[in-house]
């Protein structure tokens, strides 16, 4: 059972099926194959109930966010205002890339569109300040890749959702871990730099009076983020309630710029309803697949294929790690987490890791996968951004930083309070 | 043909500007709630069940949009290395696919709609909303998606059997990278 099922899955998805129809035939498939009940019956109640579900309106309202903020022009003034404080450091603008990546990421929760909006504006510095273009070009996709794991990210809140895993627990344990693995970013730029100081291009130095004239352009981005992650905290909202006080409070912001037209508004929503419509029928495929496949018995036969192995908890989470990697090296990170999560948290959460901290963990894996050839999205955006040039030189411009992220996932394994410490104090 | 589908097209996308005003009046009224909740110590009851209706409706209302704009994901990791004749097959196998699943539910929505219709279901709220007020929209979403799905399927086969294969990979096909840079870039 457990290989038929992964063969289907897999023949599918190389045929270049679309996920959710992979996903949903997979299910009826296994059903028809496994099931003596005819389970596709509760597909009309379980797509209404999961389509209409609170905790999902956070997906459109998050997605819509991102795209007025990425309409309204204030992601190429925030980046200008992040070269005055990051670009005296050593590898210069690589450092604003890295913050403007993280900041923005913070607000919008889109790798694509985070890659795609800094990469326009970072990507001409290259030659106007001599850097060394694969690693320059690095920073960009593997910044974008942040947006999975600093809160509010759409991943966590389908991570929770799949997982039955409080959302704003996973938050707040997605902080610091998030503006740990920015940080680490920042210093791989900088020790790569200071050993190959021909990488580092040309500094820039502001004085700190330019740096205070350029907080206004910060503070559209961070006021957002203060917004929809402080209402959570402060107890006033819950994630969906946030998502929906952010796009109102980035209407306001487009409005005092000058840049809320009915046009700007109009490719808004067609942005969004693209997105989100795509996203939910995958969503929706997803879970009539766990529910069939846990019916069956599929999620139970492959927790005892991995206990059977007889590892330790440590060596199968190894190996769950390694596997995750492979796979994140070919599949696209949303189908990729749709179709783990569920099958591999219930694993292990039954070794007794915490569920919360998988997460997190599952996250980073998640943002290795956003930049590991073959497939990974970020590397293709920020080439095709770039428009000229081989592929290759972002691949090897992203290594780096996927050693960083492995790094960050040993220190994850090693100290578990990195994630947990934060939701520790308040739950 | 050609031309009902431009029309098909162009009517999914006023079908994703409702869908689109009602995620974005859906934030404003969670917004009041969420402050007059906070000033008044008082909630106008309701504010979630309303944007998760809303919700639900604009995301199938949005599936014939995301069609024609070929947003549906496909992984082609594999497809991109095969020999183009096998691609433009390929193509019609995923649209039949992901027509057929819609289909399902499409029919099983028939059938839970049918039910709120027959017994006249109201939600277990406070609201006690009738549900088939939300649910038939939500329907006739699903019922567009599978149609649109089909008139497409039939158009890029007509394109490819009369010799326009760019034509037809132009309908179906996955996008190319550019064309996705041009969707999230302005």
């Amino acid at each position: 059972m457990l290989t038929k099922t992964l063969l289907i899955l897999l023949g599918l998805i190389a045929l270049a099926v679309p996920v959710a129809a992979a996903l949903g035939w997979l299910g009826l498939t296994m059903q028809y194959l496994e099931s003596p009940m005819p389970l596709h019956r509760a597909l009309g109640d379980m797509v209404w109930q999961t389509g209409t579900d609170f905790l999902l309106v956070a997906i459109p309202m998050f997605i819509l966010l991102g795209e007025i903020l990425l309409r309204s022009g204030i992601a190429a003034a925030m980046y200008e205002g992040i070269v005055k404080w990051l670009g005296w450091l050593p590898g210069g603008l690589m450092h604003a890339n890295t913050g403007s990546c993280a900041l923005f990421a913070a607000t919008s929760g889109s790798s694509v569109a985070t890659a795609a909006t800094i990469g326009t504006v970072a990507i001409p510095q290259i030659e106007k300040r001599g850097y060394n273009e694969r690693l320059f070009l690095g920073t960009i996709a593997a910044g974008g890749t942040l947006g999975i794991l600093i809160p509010p990210s759409i991943n966590l809140i389908l991570y929770g959702l799949l997982t039955d895993t409080s959302v704003p627990e996973l938050y707040l344990a997605g902080f610091l871990p998030g503006f740990l693995l920015a940080a680490l970013f920042m210093v791989t730029v900088i020790v790569l730099c200071i050993a190959r100081p021909g990488w580092g291009g040309e500094r820039v130095r502001a004085s700190w009076g330019e740096r205070i004239a350029a907080l206004p352009s910060l503070l559209p981005p961070i006021g957002i983020f203060l917004v929809v992650v402080g209402s959570i905290y402060a107890g006033l909202a819950t994630p969906t309630e946030a998502a929906a006080l952010g796009v109102v409070a980035a209407l306001i912001l487009a409005a005092a710029n000058g840049t809320l037209t009915l046009a700007m508004l109009r490719a808004a929503i067609e942005g969004t309803m693209r997105t989100t419509s795509m996203i939910m029928l995958i969503i929706l495929a997803a879970v009539f697949l766990n529910f069939v496949l846990s019916i069956i018995g599929l999620t139970q036969a492959l927790a005892d294929f991995v206990t059977g192995l007889g590892l330790t908890p440590m060596q199968t989470m190894l190996m769950l790690i390694a596997v995750l990697v492979v796979v994140g090296c070919f599949m696209e990170t949303l189908s990729m987490l749709l179709t783990t999560a569920p099958l591999i948290t219930p694993i292990v959460v039954a070794l007794g890791f915490d569920p919360v901290w998988f997460g997190i963990l599952l996250m980073v894996l998640l943002e290795t996968a956003l930049i590991t050839p073959p497939i990974g999205i970020n590397l293709y955006v920020v080439q095709g951004v770039r428009e000229r040039g081989e592929l290759t030189d972002v691949m090897v411009g992203a290594l780096p930083f996927v050693i960083t992220m492995f790094a960050m996932i040993g220190f994850l394994l090693i100290f578990p309070e990195i994630a947990l410490w934060l939701p520790s104090l308040v739950y | 043909m050609f031309r009902l589908i431009d029309h098909a097209h162009k009517l999914s996308r006023v079908l994703v500007w409702i869908g689109g005003g009602l995620i974005l009046l859906s934030a404003f009224l969670v917004t009041v709630e969420v402050f007059v909740r906070k000033i008044f110590n008082a909630s106008i009851a309701g504010a979630d069940e309303i944007s998760g209706y809303a919700f639900g409706v604009a995301t199938t209302f949005g599936l014939a949009y995301a069609l024609f704009e070929r947003a549906h994901i496909r992984v082609d990791a594999l497809f991109i290395t095969l020999p183009r004749a096998l691609r433009i097959v390929l193509n019609f196998f995923g649209l039949a696919l992901l027509v057929g699943f819609a289909g399902v539910i499409a029919w099983m929505a028939w059938g839970l709609v049918g039910d709120t219709l027959q017994h006249g279901s109201r939600s277990i709220t406070p609201m006690r909303t009738p549900l088939a007020i939300p649910q038939i929209p939500w329907l006739f979403g699903w019922i567009f998606f599978v149609a649109c799905g089909a008139l497409l399927f039939v158009g890029a086969l007509w394109a490819a059997l009369t010799g326009r294969a760019a034509k037809s990979e132009m309908m179906i096909g996955p996008k190319t990278l550019d064309e996705q840079i041009e969707d999230e870039t302005v």
